[in-house]
């Protein structure tokens, strides 16, 4: 059977209740928001969701939503050597992008053009993906560009 | 700052990198056996205890419980402390730091440190799934991203804040290689480097080239470590651990903060040279580790040898050459040597005895050396690790 499970991923899926306690940020990321924890104490914001606050060290968080759009800081492009099952992808673009709103500078794959076709504080859309094994995972589209070889 | 009694780091030695057709296991030996040729007084039955830097293991060489078994391979039978440091990019430095604080503290009297990294594997895939384990592996490595676009967004934010050229970057890699070019042990000994030639190779993540990025190297190195009143049993020239210093702030990108501003490599130097009591202006070389082309540059500035913003300058000025205000990696560097994760801090160490011995070729002697520094950052520059050297006589 072929594998298709990007390896970077954990071998085994752990995005369910019975492995791990930030499930809901993937059943908030299946329905197409973005989410994490904030410290009910101190006001923190953590990424990623975190189980308890590295600032005050409570257990006291609460789920807050994340805005869907951010504008890039920097960016750029794995041309070679992608990791095991992530081959075919390349090039693989990625990015920081602070995202609108809220005090947070996200990391992720950007989809929809390639890194020639974008630019510093160019605007990216966060979006749920799905990955192999009933899993999903985000990453961030622009509009305008030309297609990107990808799994978009 | 007192830091224990004193430590003197007394000889060393490297295998020869590069992709070899050798085992984890046969490069310890390789390690081992140039090691004792180097140290012609060091007894194995008077070692007591073994640090070993090796930074993945598991997954290059499906081994764990590593140490035992380099100890086996180089014959020692440690009673003191025998342990594995990993610390990615800084595992070898990370082990002679953690022999140093043995030594300093009384628990140990003579220490081999050896690092050792085998990555080139038939599935260079296989090896990247390895590097984006490096990184907050679910929630940034799984986004297919390991060093290079890191390091690569580093760079294009240094370009568009300080007017940081490609030239500029090339300038590291050519300066780099050509110190190599005196290097036997170097992954690219016999490979010369021009500027026009780097500008000239693929872009591997951009706005960085091949030539900007270090290697995927196999390779070992090992060093000894005394306590200071042992140390003229080995040599006539100790080379005297005076300061150290590490610091580690965060690990998601999300929280890296300024990608050009290395506050940890910032702290860390305070730390290192304020228990060296010493300015960076007073060091004769350093061994900075230039990962990527743009690592070398900011280090520059972190490390305060010029104003922020100013690397790329500082190395056109060749400020970095021999002639220059300090000498940066004259032993040809991550860029011209190649990374074996493990490796690569302790044999920046050998290159400073070598270099305090004058013991390496003219074309990479520093002048008279006095102090050395020895930088590693790990992982996406969240970790610097340093140390700082002092030549006895
Ligand atoms: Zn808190």
């Amino acid at each position: 059977m072929k594998r298709t499970t990007p390896t970077a991923f954990d071998f085994f899926p752990q995005e369910e209740s019975q492995q791990t306690r930030v499930s809901r940020f993937f059943e908030e990321l299946r329905a197409g928001r973005l989410s994490t924890t904030r410290c009910r104490k101190d006001g923190a914001l953590l990424w990623p969701p975190r189980v308890a606050c590295p600032r005050c060290h409570g257990e006291d968080l609460e789920w807050v939503e994340l805005p869907l759009t951010g504008r890039l800081y920097a960016f750029s492009a794995v041309l070679v050597g992608a990791p095991l099952g992530m081959e075919q992808d390349l090039p693989i673009t990625v990015g920081l992008a602070d995202l609108e709103g809220a005090p947070l500078r996200l990391f992720g794959r950007i989809v929809g053009a390639g890194w020639e076709r974008l630019s510093v504080g160019q605007r990216v859309r966060v979006e749920p993906f799905a990955v192999p094994d009933e899993r999903v995972f985000y990453r961030f589209r622009v509009d305008g560009g030309l297609a990107e070889n990808s799994s978009a | 700052m007192s830091t224990g009694r004193p430590v003197a780091l007394v000889g060393g030695a490297s295998t020869v990198w590069g992709v070899r057709a050798a085992t984890w296991s046969e490069l310890v030996q390789e390690a081992g056996a140039r090691l004792f040729a180097a140290v012609p007084g060091l007894a194995a039955a008077d070692v007591d205890s073994l640090f070993v830097g090796a930074a993945e293991p598991e997954r290059f060489a499906f081994q764990s419980h590593v140490a035992p078994l380099a100890a086996e391979l180089l014959g020692l039978a440690p009673h003191r402390i025998v342990q594995r440091t990993e610390l990615a990019c800084a595992s070898g430095q990370s082990a002679i730091r953690s022999a140093y604080a043995a030594i300093a503290a009384g628990l140990s009297e003579v220490a081999v440190v050896l690092g050792v990294e085998k990555m080139n594997l038939p599935s260079m895939a296989e090896a990247n799934t390895s590097m984006a384990c490096v990184m907050d592996r679910p929630w940034d490595g799984a986004h297919g991203a390991t060093a290079p676009p890191f390091f690569a967004m580093v760079a294009q934010r240094h370009m568009l804040e300080y007017g940081t050229t490609p030239e500029q970057l090339a300038g590291v890699s050519v300066k780099n290689h050509r110190f190599a070019n005196s290097n036997p042990d170097a992954q690219f000994y016999e490979k010369k480097f021009s500027r026009e030639k780097l500008l000239g190779l693929p872009l591997v993540a951009p706005p960085l080239r091949l030539g900007d990025c270090s290697s995927m190297t196999d390779g070992a190195a090992a060093v000894v470590l005394v306590a200071g009143e042992k140390a003229r049993q080995y040599t006539d020239t100790p080379a005297w651990v005076r300061g150290s210093g590490q610091h580690a702030s965060w690990h998601n990108l999300a929280n890296s903060g300024s990608l050009t501003d290395w506050v940890g490599m910032r702290s860390a130097a305070r730390e290192a040279l304020g228990s060296a009591g010493i300015t960076a202006q007073q060091l004769d070389f350093a061994e900075l580790h230039d990962c990527f082309t743009i690592s070398e540059l900011i280090e520059y500035e972190m490390l305060g040898l010029c104003p922020r913003g100013q690397g790329g300058r500082y190395l056109e000025e060749g400020q970095t050459e021999i002639g220059g205000d300090v000498v940066v990696n004259p032993r040809g560097g991550l860029l011209g040597c190649g990374h074996p994760l493990g490796a690569t801090g302790v044999a920046q160490a050998v290159e400073v005895y070598r270099q305090f011995t004058h013991s390496v070729p003219p074309a990479r002697q520093v002048p008279d050396p006095e102090w050395a520094l020895v930088h590693n950052l790990s992982g996406s520059a969240n970790v610097h690790s340093m140390m700082v050297y002092q030549r006895g006589s």
